[in-house]
């Protein structure tokens, strides 16, 4: 049988979660931004090897700047978080740490991802300084427009889960 | 000694042998009798109280390994309350429903009763919803037909099996957007324990029926009348009865949760498609 996954993506406005999740899907960019409002749902097959694959179901969440207002019905049987912030918009990570806490509460031992978005933007060096000074800890920086390590990303978290 | 003498004698010595031979048996006889009587005798005593003791051991279990039996249900029972529950779902959701159907079915018989005749039932139908009679009669003659079923899984929408007579698009992505409309139904009107029933969307009508660890999803093409509904709702019952009965017996069979052998998607499919495949609702 066929290993289905769900994976919630989830952050503030405009950080990118569809872009990211169209990247990996079709491997597409748009630079038009379309807020997403409720839920939209994709699925991706990922290969690990021959006959040994996985459906990962992709929920991409409408942005909110107050992560308690995340609807519960949305999480529920979640096997995977990704949590996506705009490395060029200091509002979308200067709360962080109590942003994840909020949501580790909602999803307790849920493997749970950080992710810097929009790398493609800034000079990286210049970032580690930035997140050092507001104590913050990424496991990827990514570009949905370049397409750097979005596969790779979701591909780690698909291996976490499986 | 004369001839005859020897003679005499000889036979006295075999008759004496013979006679104390002819002793000897008997008496070994007696004693074999004796003992076969014996156990006769000891048997009759005896075997009463076996089945007497017997009897009392039957009786005996519940109150001596009674608890022990339950204690170890209860533990069983509390170790798997999600189960549990979900396999008495479909029961009880059952029993409701006849309940209910029979009190229906009196309340319109009793309609009909005074109608006297269906045609006037479809007259009356008529006058008062300004529909013409041909349109009622044709409404209770027309068909829906089941188009789809999804088995999901509640809370992550992850489709467990499904049916379908055409292809469709991507079975997992309805059953995650179902799940997800559900779940935002029911969060922002609805208090808890409520669930969202029906979704009508252009020619369909998709009927949602939760259970505690499932939903089931049927989409219907066609006039989704109050009879389909219920037809609709037996076949699902039914289907989901099954489906919990093989998942306790797996259950049941194995201590470790983990290890436990899940009901195959393939068993499922091949039920879904008996059940639903050829009924006519
Ligand atoms: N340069 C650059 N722009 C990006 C990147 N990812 C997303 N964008 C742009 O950022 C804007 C928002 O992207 P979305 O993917 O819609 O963001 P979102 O998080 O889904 O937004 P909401 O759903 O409304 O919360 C769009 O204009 C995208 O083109 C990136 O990696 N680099
Ligand atoms: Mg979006």
């Amino acid at each position: 049988m066929q290993l289905s996954k769900k994976i919630v993506v989830l952050g503030h406005f405009g950080v990118g979660k569809t872009s990211l999740i169209r990247r990996f899907v079709e491997n597409s960019f748009s630079d038009n931004y379309k807020v997403s409002i409720g839920v939209h749902i994709t699925k991706k097959v990922v290969e690990f090897e021959v006959e040994d694959t996985m459906s990962l179901i992709l929920w991409d969440l409408e942005g909110t700047d107050d992560i308690k207002t995340i609807r519960d019905a949305y999480l529920l049987g979640t096997h995977g978080v990704v949590f996506v912030f705009d490395v060029t918009r200091p509002s979308t990570f200067q709360l962080l740490n109590s942003d994840l806490d909020i949501v580790k509460a909602k999803l307790p031992k849920t493997p749970l991802f950080v992710v810097g978005n929009k790398v493609d933007l800034v000079v990286v060096s210049e970032l580690e300084t930035l997140f050092k000074n507001n104590n913050i800890k990424t496991n990827f920086l990514t570009s949905a427009k370049t397409g750097e390590t979005v596969e790779q990303m979701f591909l780690e978290l698909a291996k976490l889960i499986k | 000694m004369v001839e005859r003498d020897k003679v005499e004698l000889l036979r006295d010595i075999l008759f004496t042998e013979d006679r104390e031979f002819a002793k000897k048996i008997a008496e070994r006889i007696k004693i074999i009798e004796d003992t076969i009587d014996e156990r006769e005798k000891l048997s009759e005593k005896v075997n009463p109280i076996i089945s007497k003791q017997l009897d009392d051991f039957v009786e005996e279990i519940p109150k001596k390994l009674g608890p022990t039996i339950t204690a170890t249900l209860k533990e069983e029972i509390r170790k798997n309350k999600e189960e549990i529950v979900d396999a008495l779902y479909p029961i009880l959701g059952k029993m409701i429903k006849k309940y209910i159907a029979q009190e229906i079915k009196m309340l319109s018989d009793n309609i009909s009763k005074q109608l006297s005749t269906k045609k006037w039932s479809n007259k009356f139908k008529s006058w008062f919803s300004g529909v013409k009679e041909e349109e009622v009669i044709l409404s209770n003659l027309s068909v829906s037909s089941i188009e789809q079923v999804l088995l999901i899984e509640r809370g992550s929408g992850i489709l467990a099996a499904s049916y379908s007579k055409t292809e469709t698009i991507d079975e997992d992505m309805i059953s995650g957007m179902l799940t997800a409309i559900k779940g935002f139904v029911e969060d922002a009107f609805g208090q808890k324990n409520q669930n969202l029933e029906l979704i009508e969307y252009e020619l369909y009508n998709i009927h949602l029926q939760s259970f505690v660890s499932y939903y089931v999803a049927v989409v219907i093409s066609g006039n989704y009348s109050l009879e389909a509904k219920d037809k609709v709702q037996d076949l699902i019952f039914d289907f989901y009865d099954d489906f919990m009965g093989k998942n306790l017996d797996s259950l049941f069979s194995s201590d470790d949760k983990e290890k436990r052998e899940k009901v195959s998607r393939v068993s499922l499919e091949k039920q879904l498609n008996k059940k639903f495949g050829n009924a006519i609702i």
